[in-house]
């Protein structure tokens, strides 16, 4: 609330005022700071390490950016919402290995099986993961909305249960089935760091930007976290919307998990711990607030692509890797706080 | 002025567990008619409001609206029905801007295949909602901006204007003049009175009796969960009107027959 909202304006603003206020806004927006903070990084470690300015480092920072911003952006939904998804990180490891496990078994391929041959194996492996991830999620929205626990909790259950049966199913041993690591190179080294994998992450990040902003689906999530007593009044079923919201952050972290699986080669059942630290740092990175009803999904993924910048620029600067985990729980605690001092500011 | 009876309650009772919230309570409100509601805290306004808006069911009476009994499974079966009900502080979204809130739960979808995907008609509605609280008598700011960016006067006169211009019957107000300044308090009144001209059966419910006093036909007085007084407001003073909600003894000799 500012001082300046005490009378009631009747003449609405002239076109071209409005014009010139629209370009301030789009200027100091959420997501051009956020671009410009990735820019000053990227000259900062390219004056540290000229090294790091090249094709293959924006393929790295890309190939990992492509597992990590399908999970931000199903978190980016759920907190919106006003909840929290914990639960995305082992489903990535239990839909990979679920997934290998299938192709393995079911298929009866084994790593002799490469390239295009390995296509039908994959799909069949792609929807087994996306199916495990979205029956998780749906599992998530049961707890949530009939047994009544708190997203925090029903989360953290889900969590521990995908961790342990993805070490169950695999015998705590990474599966190997058919790949084509073609799928996941960049087409060209040289040039050109996108692979076909992150085309699609690209496409399915791109439509449901469009869905966050422009659907009804959108508009629903953000009524939800804003007000859910509002929300409920206005006739909306918030019960079967955020059935909705922890479907899609479960099968997105399913298809982050056959990502990790056509990358590894492998279903590990280790390959997602830890990996919602990472989401919840790009959301709220993002400008994202974990009170819900707050951001866009561009800061989401221009968040996710500054947490693999620093995490990549710190490692060729010579900063041992180990440091990784400290550095997203400091980027995680400086977002936040750059979040309040921005709403003590006023600025929302 | 139209006579017909819009919206009734026939002896509603309600009780939570052992406690009766509620006991006999008939209420009825005419089409371009303002009842108001009013009574002491634990009077049971409260739970009639919840009642009558479909959020709570009664554990006896009937509702009657438009001469049709209903039963509402849900505050949506009301809406839908043509009663919208305004509840105190809460009815927006704050994150959502003026039209989004308008519109909430009752979108416009872009016309052809994109509509069919889900999107909406962004620009239309805002249009609209600029219309719609216009036609109502609310100045609005653009209707663009963030609820939370506006003044609590002006999100009490947006929440009431999405209340007038979607009701098709019935509309609750449940201490919709709360925490506002004197010239927004106006403001509000006035959105009543094009609610009552619209031909809506109004049910006021509010502490600030001078209000009551100025802007309803008729007035409704709760005690301890039943209706005690049931009378048109040139009947009341101020003084009879709070010795009715606070039973002291004058008014007790009247009402309880």
């Amino acid at each position: 609330m500012t001082d300046s909202s005490q009378a009631i304006t009747v003449t609405p603003t002239p076109a071209p005022l409005e014009r010139r206020a629209r370009a301030i806004d789009a200027l100091t927006s959420q997501s051009s700071l956020l671009l410009g903070v990735l820019v000053i990084l990227i000259i900062v470690f390219t004056i540290l390490e000229p090294k790091f300015f090249s094709v293959a480092t924006a393929s790295n920072i890309l190939t990992d950016w492509g597992s990590i911003v399908l999970i931000a952006v199903g978190q980016a939904f759920v907190i919106i919402s006003g909840g929290i998804d914990l639960s995305v990180g082992a489903v990535i490891g239990l839909s990979g290995v679920v997934a290998a496990w299938t192709m393995a078994n079911v298929l009866g391929l084994d790593q002799s099986v490469k390239g295009q041959d390995a296509w039908g194996g994959l799909l069949v492996g792609a929807a087994v993961s996306i199916g495990v991830g979205l029956l998780v999620g749906l599992i998530n929205a049961f707890l949530i909305n009939v047994l009544k626990i708190v997203p925090f909790i029903a989360t953290l259950s889900t969590m521990g249960a995908a961790l342990g049966l993805s070490v169950v199913i695999s015998q705590g041993a990474p599966i190997g089935s058919a790949n084509d690591f073609a799928l996941i190179s960049s087409f060209s080294p040289q040039w050109n760091p996108l692979s076909p994998a992150l085309i699609v992450v690209i496409l399915v990040v791109t439509v449901l930007g469009l869905y966050l902003h422009k659907a009804r689906a959108g508009l629903y999530t953000y009524a939800i976290g804003s007000n859910a007593f509002a929300a409920r009044a206005a006739g909306i079923n918030v019960a079967r919307h955020l059935t909705w919201v922890y479907a899609l952050s479960g099968a997105l972290a399913g298809l982050a998990g056959i990502y990790v699986y056509i990358r590894l080669g492998a279903g590990s059942p280790s390959s997602g711990t830890g990996r919602e630290l990472d989401a919840i740092a790009a959301v709220v990175i993002g400008g994202v607030s974990l009170m819900g009803g707050i951001g866009r999904l561009s800061g989401v993924v221009i968040g996710a692509l500054i947490l693999f910048t620093v995490q990549s620029g710190l490692i060729m600067i010579g900063v041992e890797p180990d440091w990784k985990k400290v550095v997203v729980a400091v980027l995680i605690a400086a977002a936040v706080a750059a979040q309040v001092l921005r709403k003590s500011d006023g600025r929302g | 002025m139209t006579k017909t009876v819009i919206y009734e309650a026939h002896d509603v009772s309600k009780s939570y567990g052992s406690v009766k919230a509620l006991t006999g309570a008939s209420l009825r409100v005419h089409a371009g008619e303002v009842v108001g509601l009013v009574g002491d805290n634990g009077a049971g306004k409260s739970t009639l409001v919840k009642v009558l808006s479909g959020a709570h069911q009664p554990t006896t009476g009937r509702l009657v609206l438009d001469g049709v009994e209903h039963v509402w499974g849900s505050p949506r079966d009301a809406l839908e029905a043509g009663i919208e009900t305004l509840y105190q502080d809460s009815s927006l979204a704050p994150h959502l801007t003026v039209s989004q809130n308008l519109f909430l739960g009752r979108e416009v979808m872009s016309p052809g295949i994109l509509g069919k995907l889900g999107f909406l008609a962004r620009r239309r509605m805002e249009k609209e909602a600029h219309e719609d609280l216009e036609r109502v008598g609310i100045a609005v700011p653009a209707s663009n901006r963030p609820v939370s960016a506006l003044s609590g006067g002006q999100r009490q006169a947006v929440a009431i204007g999405r209340a007038v211009s979607w009701a098709r019957k019935v509309i609750i107000l449940d201490e919709p003049t709360n925490h506002l300044g004197a010239r927004q308090a106006g403001e509000v009144l006035n959105v009543i009175r094009a609610a009552k001209a619209k031909g809506l059966g109004v049910i006021f419910i509010s502490h600030t009796l001078p209000h009551v006093l100025e802007v309803t036909d008729r007035i409704v007085v709760l005690r301890l969960g039943r209706i005690v007084r049931d009378a048109p407001t040139s009947e009341f003073t101020p003084d009879s009107l709070i010795a009715a909600i606070t039973g002291s003894s004058d008014a007790e000799s009247t009402t309880d027959a």
